[in-house]
């Protein structure tokens, strides 16, 4: 009871404190950053639902975001809907791609489902650039319309956004669900002889991460104001990936610190711009051997260890 | 149609190179080297430099890049993924991190303008009407003698059946005294030096920039899951089928449709005969 009052207080006073740093400090640039930050948060959360809780990797989540993105700058440009369709119409072309894919790789063992994944983001970014005249090519989709014209407004929206996301997800991990995700990780033989459908679980759980992350990507191009092929680029699954590891896989409240934690950093390195992916690399593979189990969820419960235990 | 025969042969024989390392190395060691794309790129780029910034003769600097990526992929394998081993993921998520970090390596030192590696062969060979580029036949013709001796050297010598026997069984092969270890090893210096030789053969006529390794890999893995993961022959069949249907498909619709080939084939295999051709079924 004490560990989840605890928990809550701390959701709370992090939540308040991404809410009005940009009020303390101000400034278009830092609220920019932050709202990057935010987004990137959404999509490490939906990347670790599915992959950090069954096991499975997904080596293109930029897939799902893409395709999120592109879906809101076609329906905003090309036919004029307003941009508060973007977020369901991009949830669902997502799901769509997921069914794709999950359907014939996850009822395998194996690796084929990480694979078919990374291939699948690699084509997609591919054909937008060789269907240049309905995608724009490597210019992609300019002037698409912002969803809220303050620029703190948005910040705002996606802050609430991740919110609202984290806790679903969070609550859909703890419940009976996630329970069967992770046993789906511990050991898929058995929780098939136990008469679990783990093809179902493992699908759907997939259509969970990718609606995220599609309604993630459709808030992305509308803070961008365009979308381009570079979203589909393996670098923006690796660096989805390096924050869920740095934030702690399978803790889903992890990678967001990691998420934020990463942008505001790597916002610091900025005059090193050109090394920013290398330094990603890199921490990834620094994370792989020695911090296996990541940074900021083993940090949070030991913090929680220390307040919880009784005087 | 005698076009669609020659460039189709040369696509496949590249594509079978890359896929037969991508094959062994997992056979063998149950390693999906995501970095094998990487080891094409540094073959490419290893002959540019040596070419152009070093000057040496072509034949030098290719075959010192092949040597240096093989020792590359000996590094990867020994100081990287096996400390990785106990599990899969860990290997797919280390494997890919290199694969970046090269990628980036090459990106800084080398920028991302496209770079030209020399050729061996420069004057054109009319075959029958049709004009094809002397480097693409060598391609076609190293590749070809390459994969014969990887072949003979696996079937006929005694290493050869160390890494056979390793592949069918790595806890009999040791109980046997064969060191699995070293196996793995030189199965990754192996098909690091396949993937590279590719990288040289090919960068002449293909596009040389650092994010190259991106749709080898991607071939490569298409190939693997239609042949079979683990099957050499099975590789090979697939890169012929790949090459072709790719060849055929860019002549008879449009170029801008033969990247969905690969995909198409990688996801029907799966639906149909998830095991591939000639795989094991469900190999692990």
């Amino acid at each position: 009871m004490f560990g989840k009052r605890i928990d809550f207080a701390g959701a709370a006073g992090f939540v308040a404190f991404m809410a009005v740093l940009p009020l303390v400090f101000g400034g278009n640039y830092l609220i920019g950053v932050l709202t990057v930050s935010v987004i990137y948060g959404i999509w490490a959360v939906s990347w670790d639902f599915m992959s950090g809780l069954t096991g499975r990797e997904n080596f293109g989540h930029s897939l799902f975001i893409g395709v999120g993105a592109y879906t809101a700058g076609f329906l905003n440009t090309k036919f004029g809907f307003s941009g508060w369709w973007s977020l369901p119409a991009s949830m669902i072309a997502a799901t769509v791609f997921a069914l794709i894919i999950g359907l014939p790789t996850l009822r395998l063992r194996g690796p084929y489902f990480a694979l078919a994944m990374l291939s699948g983001a690699v084509i997609m970014q591919r054909l937008m650039l060789i269907f240049w005249e309905q995608t724009g090519g490597e210019e992609g989709i300019n002037g698409i319309e912002p969803l809220i014209h303050s620029q703190l407004g948005f910040y705002y929206f996606a802050l609430a956004t991740l919110v609202v996301t984290t806790a679903l997800l969070l609550a859909l991990a703890r419940s009976h669900w996630g329970l069967i995700l992770r046993a789906i990780r511990g050991d898929e033989a058995t929780c098939q002889a136990a008469g679990i459908n783990v093809t179902y679980y493992k699908i759907a759980s997939l259509v969970i991460s990718a609606a995220f992350a599609g309604a993630g990507g459709a808030l992305y191009a509308h803070y961008q104001l365009q979308v381009s092929p570079q979203l589909f680029a393996v670098v923006t699954s690796i660096t989805i990936i390096t924050m869920v590891y740095v934030g702690g896989m399978a803790s889903i409240y992890g990678p967001v610190g990691g998420a934020i934690l990463l942008v505001l950093l790597t916002e610091l390195l900025r005059d090193f711009g050109e090394w920013r992916l290398m330094v990603y690399s890199c921490t990834l593979i620094l994370i792989l051997f020695f911090l296996p189990n990541g940074l900021i969820a083993p940090t949070w419960r030991r913090v929680k260890a220390k307040l919880g235990r009784p005087q | 149609m005698l076009e669609i025969l020659i460039h189709g042969a040369v696509s496949s024989a590249i594509y079978a190179m890359l896929a037969v390392g991508f094959t062994l190395i997992f056979g063998v060691a149950r390693v999906l080297n995501l970095a094998h794309g990487s080891f094409y790129a540094l073959g490419a780029y290893g002959a540019y430099y040596f070419t152009s910034h070093l000057h040496m003769p072509l034949l030098p600097a290719a075959l010192l890049a092949i040597g240096l990526v093989a020792l590359f992929g000996v590094f990867v394998e020994k100081v990287l993924v096996r400390p990785m081993r106990r599990s899969q993921l860990a290997v797919l998520m280390i494997t890919l991190a290199v694969a970046l970090v090269v990628e980036q390596a090459l990106f800084l030192t080398f920028g991302s303008e496209y770079r030209n590696v020399p050729e061996f062969v420069s004057r054109k060979f009319t075959i029958g009407g049709v004009d094809v580029g002397g480097q693409r036949l060598l391609a076609l013709g190293v590749s070809v003698v390459l994969i014969g001796l990887l072949w003979l050297f696996i079937q006929r010598t005694r290493l050869g059946s160390a890494i056979l026997a390793v592949s069918q069984d790595p806890e009999a092969a040791s109980y046997m005294g064969i060191p699995s270890d070293r196996i793995f090893s030189i199965v990754m210096a192996l098909s690091a030096a396949l993937a590279a030789a590719a990288g040289v053969l090919a960068g002449p006529f293909l596009t040389v920039q650092p994010t190259m390794w991106l749709l080898p890999i991607v071939k490569a893995f298409a190939i693997v899951i239609v042949g079979g993961l683990g099957s050499i022959p099975g590789s090979i069949l697939a890169a012929l089928m790949l090459g072709y249907a790719e060849t055929i498909v860019g002549y008879t619709i449009s170029t801008s449709w033969t990247e969905i080939v690969s995909v198409a084939a990688t996801l029907l295999m799966l639906v149909f005969r998830p095991a591939g051709m000639f795989g094991k079924r469900a190999a692990f």
